[in-house]
């Protein structure tokens, strides 16, 4: 900004400081000790994923970048003016795709599947749509189901824990989920709820077992005003009494309640259920952006991981996110937030005499010009 | 009356206020300038029509032009001198504006109407509308106008949120003329023939609560701190319950809201006839050396009034100079700009507190729609216009309804231009009707 310059713009002229990237390192703050956690329990093999897959994202984004900005190209003379305009605009929200793919990966998944679908998750799912704020569907998600299909064995055979005695092996999909819907041959054996809370000797995946990593970073993002504290948590809440409903049907064949209330922390703690409230389903770009889109996006939600869940005893987190992600556009389009004092235009007209006009307004919040209030309020 | 506390409505934001920079400056005087130019289009209606010719002496408070049509207001001289040029020129908003330049004559003449004694209340109206009193709060529409409601109206709500951040006038006045303040009110009641008069003001201000406690007839409103809590329709809602639908006017619930500054003037205009030919204007910002509330006399073009505050040097460059509050002024190109009835504030934006930031892609965070006073979509708006769809803009943002308090802007973190792409919106809205 030189000496004399004087800036015209439209109000407002003074804004708040929080920018994208704050946001976005915010989030990345929240993630950290999910990253450490995982660390901990499963040791280099963790790191490396983690490494990997953060610097895969990072990486094919500044490739993207460089070939949309015609780097490669004989016509571009100054290859350092295209780096630091990546720079300029770069928003760590790759860094933040890399880092929840890796969480929510077993840390026994190889180097190179963790590099193929992090490179799918920004190219194909992040980039090609149009980069920050533009894609459809989550990114991380998008990448871990398409290695479920792609690499189906090591993804979802169970992490080998080295730090910690896991004696029992019990316990051989990634989540741990089948001690909760018991069936026949399929003894149910029982961990606390201290453990699955912890995430000491459990399986899972990197991010996934220490809940109180994911609980730190809930109520960080909370503070931090990054997403509403409400949606984790209504989230959790119906989905855990969705799932303990679910699994006393299972109970039901062995005598047990069909509502054990006994159930539902275990439901909530176990597989990636909790981390996917924190950190997917409140990904800004791929949920909704009204209030009451927002309440039926959870609510819709919570219902179809519990339901999937016990249909098929497998973590459906991540599926359930690309399935609500892609109804999205939906939602927003039907789910229009009405204005301020509309209201009381509709209390209005049902005490006077046009009952009528004022269904007719409850299914049309506004035509198409935009002149629905003015026009009918002299009715 | 004992002060009430004020209903909260969801929406808002809570900008850093900048009002200690002006806070504790007194009202005082800016000394007449040597000239002044006056626009003809002070109030929201047509331009006033000139009544004096080039060479003419006019005193202050002497009318130059007469108000055309019901929505317009008369103008006066501010200062007492001889009409040098009339003249159109490109105003702070980019409008082509006729202004009347007046040079002083370094007396300080004035003429003022006769002052009533316990005036009737169309007496009152009459005066009102005679003064060329307009909403001083920044709408400019006549106040002798809103005097004549279509419906009955029971409650008069007299508006010292003054939410905008740095700006102080309303806040000044407040403390120093509190009883012209509730005599204006009363007036303006009587006019009415509302029983009940509510001032209401924001909780950042208790020392002017405490004040106007003190007065039997009027009923004291804390209003939550949170911007924008003046806004026609949220200061209704909080003071009173009552909820105004977008397109509506305050009187069909039987409310009707006035500036404490217009209320000033309506005291001023009744007891001792002075037309309105002067206001207080707060300049602030970091790039004023003393920041000030002066009684700027309209017309006084910003870079006088700057040059009163930096004392005559140069202060530190701005990025911004505002006209108006920072959160919905005009922002200006350079000083030779003068102000009109409805401008509160002159601010000077230092580089820290101005935003100049480069838009980046919207993350869909839906901050906007969360701190939208009128629960509206914002960011559908600006996504829809920015395709050139603006009847889906119209539909999915509701943008009809919008207010323009740019609290929408002001919270997004990508910083994407939300109110240019209303505007553009509302314009197209304004052509459709239009038939265009």
């Amino acid at each position: 900004m030189t000496d004399n310059t004087i800036v015209v713009s439209t109000p407002p002229h003074v804004k708040s400081k929080r920018t994208t990237r704050s946001i976005m390192l915010d989030v990345l703050i929240a993630l950290a000790p999910c990253a450490i956690a995982g660390i901990v329990f499963f040791g280099w093999q963790a790191l490396v994923v983690e490494l990997v897959a953060v610097a895969a994202c990072v990486a094919t984004e500044f490739v993207y970048f460089f070939i949309l900005n015609k780097g490669f190209s004989k016509k571009c003379k100054d290859a350092g003016t295209v780096c630091r305009r990546f720079i300029k605009q770069f928003d760590f929200t790759s860094v933040i795709t890399g880092l929840i793919l890796a969480l929510i990966l077993p840390s026994t998944v190889k180097w190179y599947e963790v590099l193929i679908g992090s490179i799918f998750a920004i190219a194909v799912v992040k980039m090609l749509f149009g980069g920050t704020g533009k894609n459809l569907v989550n990114p991380a998600a998008a990448a871990r189901v398409f290695m479920f299909i792609s690499f189906a064995i090591t993804t979802y055979t169970a992490a080998n824990i080295p730090a910690l005695k896991f004696e029992s092996g019990v316990f051989t999909d990634a989540t741990n989920l089948s001690w909760l819907f018991p069936a026949e041959g399929n003894p149910s054996t029982k961990i606390s709820v201290l453990d699955l809370f912890l995430g000491t000797g459990v399986a899972g995946c990197i991010g996934e077992t220490c809940k109180v990593a994911i609980l730190f970073g809930y109520i960080y993002l909370s503070v931090r005003k990054v997403i509403k504290w409400w949606q984790p948590l209504a989230f959790i809440a119906l989905f855990g009494f969705t799932a303990v409903l679910t699994s006393g049907f299972a109970f039901i064949a062995t005598g047990g309640y069909i509502f054990d209330i006994e159930l539902f922390l275990p439901h909530i703690f176990s597989g990636g259920v909790l981390f996917g409230a924190v950190f997917m389903f409140t990904d800004y770009t791929t949920s909704p952006k009204g209030i009451y889109g927002q309440i039926l996006y959870y609510l819709l939600a919570a219902v179809l991981v519990a339901v999937l869940r016990y249909l098929t005893k497998l973590e459906v987190t991540s599926f359930v996110i690309l399935i609500m992600n892609i109804i999205v556009p939906l939602i927003d389009k039907y789910l229009i937030r009405k204005p301020f004092g509309y209201k009381r235009v509709k209390k209005i007209k049902q005490n006077d005499t046009a009952p009528a006009n004022a269904a007719a307004n409850l299914i049309e919040p506004v035509d198409a010009n935009g002149a629905a209030y003015v026009e009918k309020e002299g009715e | 009356m004992k002060a009430v506390k004020g209903k909260y409505y969801f929406g808002g934001v809570h900008p850093r206020d900048g009002k200690i920079l002006a806070k504790s400056a007194a009202i005082e005087a800016l000394p007449a300038p040597e000239a002044v130019a006056i626009s003809l289009s002070q109030s929201i209606g047509k331009p006033a029509v000139v009544i004096v010719e080039t060479g003419k002496t006019v005193k202050a408070g002497e009318v130059i032009a007469k108000a055309d049509g019901e929505i317009s207001s008369d103008v006066f001289a501010s200062i007492s001198g001889t009409v040098t040029d009339i003249k159109d020129m490109l105003s702070a908003n980019g409008q082509t504006e006729k202004y009347i330049f007046i040079q002083s004559n370094g007396k300080d003449e004035t003429t003022f109407l006769p002052s009533l004694s316990d005036p009737s209340g169309e007496e009152i109206r009459e005066r009102i509308k005679a003064a060329g009193i307009v909403g001083l709060g920044g709408a400019g529409f006549p106040t002798a106008v809103k005097l004549t409601p279509s419906s009955p109206v029971d409650t008069l709500i007299v508006n010292g949120a003054e939410c905008e951040p740095y700006l102080t006038c309303d806040y000044r006045l407040m403390l120093e003329k509190t009883d012209e303040i509730a005599r204006g009110a009363a007036y303006i009641a009587k006019a009415l023939g509302a029983e009940r008069i509510i001032i209401a003001i924001e909780k950042n201000k208790p020392d002017c609560v405490a004040k106007f406690e003190a007065y039997e007839n009027i009923q004291p409103v804390v209003l939550p701190k949170k911007y924008p809590m003046g806004g026609e329709k949220q200061i209704i809602y909080s003071a009173t319950g009552r909820k105004l639908g977008a397109g509506k006017l305050p009187a069909e619930v039987g409310v009707i809201v006035q500036n404490v500054a217009t209320c000033f003037a309506v005291c001023e205009a009744v007891e001792l006839g002075k037309p309105l030919y002067e206001r207080v204007v707060t300049i602030s910002g970091k790039a004023v050396k003393t920041p000030k509330n002066l009684l700027v006399k309209i017309g006084t073009s910003v870079k006088d009034i700057v040059n009163y505050c930096n004392g005559g040097e140069d202060g530190e460059k701005p990025l911004k100079i505002v006209k108006g509050g920072p959160m919905t002024g005009t922002a200006l190109a350079n000083y030779e700009v003068y102000t009109h009835k409805t401008d509160s504030g002159i601010l000077l934006l230092s580089e820290k507190e101005a935003a100049a930031d480069e838009p980046t892609p919207c993350i869909n965070c839906g901050k906007c729609a969360d701190v939208c006073p009128m629960h509206l979509m914002p960011m559908n708006t600006a996504f829809y216009s920015a395709a050139g769809d603006f009847d889906a803009a119209l539909q999915y943002g509701q943008t009809a309804a919008c207010i323009e308090c740019g609290a929408c802007e002001y919270i997004c973190p990508a910083k994407r231009p939300l109110i240019q792409a209303i505007r553009k919106t509302k314009a197209y809205l304004k052509n459709k009707k239009e038939g265009k």
